[in-house]
């Protein structure tokens, strides 16, 4: 499913170049569970970045699915994070002048591979899978920060990716939230088979995972 | 309803919308600042082009810039320089052709004969009966306020603006027939208000009669002989290179030289047309300028909406068209509101400049309907091209960068 070989990532600083991701290898099979821990500053968004497409490497290549995302152009880079990839930030990261359910719906949209009302239908069903039924045309600034976890997760899995990155999605979040954003992501994770790599702390969470990934200064421990 | 369904453009439309109404201060002041600049196209446009054709008219209507006359001759200097004065001295009909002078550039022979007993107006009224061809003329047909529907043949007669004869009507001057073609606007030339225009063939053609109530034939109506010459200068020529030029090529004649103001004025309004434009144009870039750095502020400020966009599968191009919606809804609707605002400014201008100037006689005339139209819509995609330009380099630098160093230098 992912394949990351010699994955470098070099940041320019005022202060000089720094080393974000120094040389990683990862494999991850499909349909699993991955958690990646380290400490701050250790590189692991960096990578979780990259893996995403959503910041070029320095160096060294990514595979997800058979295809070197990196040697894509914007356009299909655009279109196989929009179809294959869900990403959950460690933030809130919902637009704040749409709606819940358009926000929801936004990637499908980009993608154009349904129809607006079987896509807005699909987006009315996973809200309502997280619990947020009513709140359908609720404003972000309107619920709280664990529904607006919920309906970023929503979002993640609007277009059925492979793959879900999560990175460190409930940091900002109370235990009681964060167990039950957990529990949405592994459930969707067991559910429909969608290969799953979290970010997180949270060393319980980690255990449950069928692989860790623990990283420090920008490369994997063994 | 609940999770009405709406589509990828109307979403990204809505994010453009509800991002100016969220900066409404910084959006109203942007609207503001092109509504100006539009306003200021727009109505400039619209004036220059009035300005222009009401000079166009204007200034052929008001004659020629100058009169030859034979030396010794009467003279008599309107504004309007209509015609020359009655004279019993002549010059040759073509000595300013022959002369050829660079400084002159139109000009007008006229034949004038005073008469009585023409059988016009009351029996003891003088009548200045003029003679002009019709194809080089330009101080008396622009004046004609009243016309048949055919060109001027021989037999016509044209009346000063005092005389009172329905067009088409028979005219008869000493017995013979003619027909009225026309009648002039009031010319301000007491005299010539009340005299009869027509062509040399016509006027050439009552030279019998006219000689039968004088004691001495007039020498005017000799074949090759003219009263005088109105005279308009060539573009770029002053007055004194003309009397001069005209002075030392023909013999025996006078300039008369009207009111040179109106001459000075034709020609530094066309540099100040040019003036006027260059400054259009800076302006236009200047806006464009300003709207590119609003902009690019803008877009430094929105990096992390724009990385999100990017990140759940936005297009570089829908990333770049997001912003120059946006940019171009703020200019168009201030290009909009700089056309009401120049329709406001030319309705001033109409009740007090055009107002004051229509009272002392010098007319203006508004370009047509459809023309102000497409400058109103000129104005308004003006507007809107420069709001796209402006966006278009900082839109597209965001939409070069990574999603995640977007989302990332938000904070």
């Amino acid at each position: 499913m992912l394949s990351c070989r010699r994955l470098r990532k070099n940041y320019v600083t005022e202060r000089g170049a720094v080393t974000a991701v120094a040389g990683i290898d990862l494999d991850v099979e499909p349909g699993r569970f991955a958690a990646i821990i380290g400490r701050s500053g250790s590189g692991k968004s960096s990578l979780m970045a990259m893996i995403g497409g959503l910041s070029r490497p320095s160096d060294g290549t990514i595979t997800v699915e058979g295809t070197d995302i990196w040697r894509l152009s914007d356009n299909a880079l655009a279109a196989f994070r929009n179809g294959r990839i869900g990403f959950v930030f460690q933030f809130a990261s919902l637009l704040p002048t749409l709606r819940l359910i358009d926000n929801v719906a936004l990637p499908a949209l980009f993608g154009k591979r349904q129809a607006a009302a079987a896509l807005y239908a699909k987006a009315s069903a996973l809200l309502g899978r997280m619990g947020l039924r009513d709140y359908l045309d609720a404003y972000p600034s309107e619920v709280s920060a664990g529904e607006q976890r919920r309906a970023v997760i929503a979002r993640a899995l609007i277009n059925d990716p492979a793959l879900v990155l999560a990175d460190e999605p409930t940091g900002d979040l109370d235990e009681q939230t964060e167990i039950e954003i957990m529990d949405e992501l592994l459930g969707v994770n067991r559910e429909t088979g969608t290969t799953l790599i979290v970010v997180t702390h949270n060393l319980s969470l980690a255990e449950q995972a069928q692989q860790i990934v623990h990283i420090a200064n920008g490369a994997v421990v063994p | 309803m609940a999770g009405e369904i709406r589509g990828v453009r109307w979403l990204l439309l809505s994010l453009a919308l509800q991002n100016l109404g969220r900066r409404k201060a910084r959006s109203l002041l942007l609207i503001a600042s092109v509504a100006i600049g539009s306003a200021v196209v727009f109505t400039g446009a619209t004036l220059m082009q009035s300005i222009d054709r009401s000079l166009s008219v204007g200034f052929t209507r008001l004659g020629a810039d100058m009169m030859v006359v034979p030396e010794g001759a009467l003279t008599n200097i309107t504004a309007a320089l209509l015609v020359v004065e009655p004279t019993e001295l002549v010059l040759d009909a073509d000595a300013l052709a022959k002369a050829n002078l660079a400084s002159v550039g139109r000009f007008a022979a006229q034949k004038i004969v005073r008469v009585e007993h023409s059988g016009i107006g009351s029996h003891h009224d003088s009548v200045d009966l003029i003679g002009f061809d019709p194809a080089r003329d330009f101080t008396i047909q622009p004046w004609l306020a009243q016309r048949v529907n055919r060109g001027l043949q021989p037999g016509d007669v044209i009346l000063g603006a005092e005389r009172d004869a329905p067009l088409g009507s028979q005219l008869l001057i000493f017995g013979k027939p003619h027909t009225v073609f026309g009648r002039l606007g009031r010319t301000g030339v007491g005299t010539h208000e009340r005299g009869v225009f027509m062509s040399f063939v016509t006027l050439e053609a009552l030279a019998g009669v006219i000689h039968g109530q004088m004691s001495a034939p007039p020498a005017v109506l000799a074949p090759g002989k003219v009263s005088g010459f109105l005279v308009e200068l060539a573009p770029g020529a002053t007055a004194l290179q003309a009397r001069f030029a005209i002075l030392s090529a023909l013999k025996g004649a006078k300039v008369v030289a009207g009111d040179t103001t109106m001459s000075g004025i034709r020609q530094g309004l066309a540099a100040l047309f040019d003036g006027i434009l260059a400054l259009m144009a800076l302006m236009f870039a200047s806006t464009a300028l300003m709207v590119s750095v609003l902009f690019s502020a803008i877009v430094t400020e929105r990096r992390g909406e724009l990385g999100l966009l990017k990140a759940i599968g936005a297009r570089r191009g829908q990333v770049i068209g997001m912003m120059v919606t946006e940019a171009v809804l703020a200019t168009g609707i201030g290009g909009l509101l700089g056309v009401v605002l120049g329709v406001l400014m030319m309705r001033l201008f109409e009740r007090s400049l055009v107002f004051y100037l229509e009272k002392l006689g010098v007319p203006f005339i508004w370009v047509d309907t459809p023309r102000t139209i497409a400058f109103a819509g000129g104005a308004i995609v003006l507007a809107s091209v420069i709001g796209a330009l402006g966006v278009l380099y900082p839109a597209w630098r965001a939409s070069r960068r990574d999603a995640y160093d977007l989302v990332r230098s938000e904070g």
